[in-house]
């Protein structure tokens, strides 16, 4: 019931995050520190330099198409049992801090 | 000359600002950390803490080699789909990007009371911090017959380098139709998989240029990871080339000769014609120094990664007891992030998350065949508990086997970089 309401709040922040274009106010509970941390997660596959070989770049990817693909990996329905591992254990606040972090990021 | 002056002037007061800020260090000087073993713990480790603390703490890292060899990826050398100059890397990027100091000497003693690392050249270094990262050492003793002297017959390779060169000749240079003999390590061991991806490359060299031979495993354990889909891909592509024999079946190794390179046991007498003998192991030595030991390996607090002996010292890697994590290069690198940040939140009141490991462990069976293992785990007040996990399937459509394979690629290129650069 709870992982369905967390599920229920991402899917509204999406879609309010995608109707004012990604507003980086708008990523509840969203914390640009906390984010780096777990980016920190991120890099020990994808490329931190973002060549992308094998695994693809995340480094300049916009906020709404991160948040999308976490989500289907979270829901199972994007296929890559590392990333829905990864995706798993992300509620919405690693999803929005790591968004928020990846949009700061050039 | 005015200009400069002020800027020194404004540069000095910073720089005591920031002294005057941290509890407990000397006045003037920043809090240091000192990181011993540059892998995938210890160069992780170092250069997080240097990254993140953005200057406000001092980090040396104390690692031997200028150029390390990666223990991962050894066996896809061994079986011609990595050069060995590509698993090799150097701290450039450290001391350049993140400013580690570094110093290649060995780590001889920790002084725990004084804080201090005693160094080979005779000079020492303190801590506030102190980071062990030293990988394994060998118990040679553990196999009847095995010794230092006799890794030149029957190299273990494994601590990567010039005994994975040295493993690699051997298998080229065996006769033709000749035995291969394999012995795997007892667990707990580095890299659970290592040993058995280790003989599906060297079945992949035979495959192509010695096709009449065969490899023996004599393994003391009676299962291994990731066995059922091992079995399967031999059986695919090294069809009656591979024979794996339990301990129950062979009865325990009981006598090695690496004069006659003849193998003794209960079963049989087998004699090779080329071998690779991995014996037991232990945390490296430098930990045992520090007595952050339990007999072979090293007690921590899951949340921190803090040695269970000494608040002070920190314990990263395959020298660490992190069950339920394996010891692989992804735990350790997923460790150091761990001790990394509750580092920083010791040493300058930077807030310490709630730490989240993980590991993914890739195989390469044969070409285009890579399978995986992965896990999340989180700390517990007695381990680093497992929450969720997945394994490769027996039976996968071959177009996902390359794709794991790619993304293994994918990986090794992530985590040196972010061990690295």
């Amino acid at each position: 019931m709870k992982s369905k309401l967390v599920l229920l709040s991402i899917v509204f922040s999406l879609i309010f995050t995608n109707s004012i274009f990604a507003d980086q106010k708008q990523l509840v509970g969203a914390d640009a520190d906390y984010g780096e941390h777990l980016f920190g997660e991120c890099v020990t596959c994808h490329n931190s330099t973002g060549l992308g070989q094998g695994i693809p770049k995340i480094t300049g990817m916009k906020t709404n198409q991160f948040i999308t693909k976490i989500l289907a990996y979270k829901s199972k329905e994007k296929e890559n049992a590392v990333m829905q591992m990864v995706a798993e254990r992300l509620g919405e606040e690693e999803i929005n801090s790591l968004a928020l972090y990846l949009s700061k990021l050039k | 000359m005015t200009k400069i002056k002020r800027r020194t002037f404004v540069g000095l007061a910073a720089a005591t600002t920031t002294a005057l800020s941290m509890p407990s260090i000397a006045f003037g000087a920043l809090p240091r950390v000192v990181v011993i073993g540059g892998g995938a713990g210890g160069a992780t480790a170092a250069k997080y803490i240097a990254k993140d603390s953005k200057g406000a703490i001092d980090v040396t890292l104390v690692e031997a080699s200028k150029r390390y060899y990666t223990c991962f990826f050894s066996n896809l050398y061994l079986g011609d789909f990595r050069a060995y100059g590509s698993i090799g890397h150097n701290y450039y990027g450290l001391a350049v990007n993140h400013g580690v100091n570094m110093v290649h000497e060995w780590a001889l003693s920790v002084n725990n009371a004084a804080k201090k690392v005693n160094l080979g050249s005779g000079e020492s270094i303190s801590y506030d911090k102190l980071v062990i990262s030293p990988g394994i050492d060998l118990k040679f003793e553990s196999v009847n017959g095995y010794s230092a002297e006799a890794q030149s017959k029957m190299p273990h390779a494994w601590k990567s380098g010039t005994q994975v060169q040295l493993l690699k000749n051997q298998v080229k240079g065996m006769k033709k139709g000749g035995t291969f003999v394999m012995v795997p390590p007892p667990n707990p061991y580095r890299c659970p998989p290592g040993p058995y991806e280790r003989v599906s490359m060297i079945a992949h060299q035979f495959k192509k240029s010695n096709p009449t031979a065969k490899i023996v495993i004599l393994d003391p354990k009676n299962k291994f990871s990731k066995q059922g889909l091992f079995m399967e891909g031999w059986q695919k592509h090294y069809p009656g080339m591979i024979e794996w024999i339990s301990a129950e079946t062979h009865g325990g190794i009981k006598k090695i000769n690496a004069a006659t390179m003849e193998f003794e046991t209960d079963l049989d007498t087998f004699k090779a014609d080329a071998a690779s003998v991995v014996p037991a192991q232990r945390a490296g030595r430098i930990a045992m120094n520090a007595g952050v030991n339990k007999g072979d390996w090293c007690p921590i607090v899951p949340a921190s990664m803090q040695a269970q002996a000494d608040e002070n010292i920190y314990v990263l890697g395959d020298a660490s007891i992190a069950k339920s994590m394996p010891k692989s290069g992804f735990s350790a690198n997923s460790q150091a992030k761990v001790a990394a940040n509750h580092i920083r939140g010791s040493l300058t009141g930077s807030k310490v998350f709630t730490p989240r490991f993980a590991n993914t462990c890739w195989s390469l069976v044969a070409t285009n065949d890579g399978i995986k293992v992965g896990a999340n785990y989180k700390a517990t007040a007695e381990k680093i508990d497992k929450t969720s996990g997945f394994i490769s399937k027996t039976g996968e459509d071959s177009n996902l086997r390359k794709a794991t394979y790619e993304e293994s690629i994918g990986w090794y290129s992530g985590i040196t970089s972010d061990m690295f650069s």
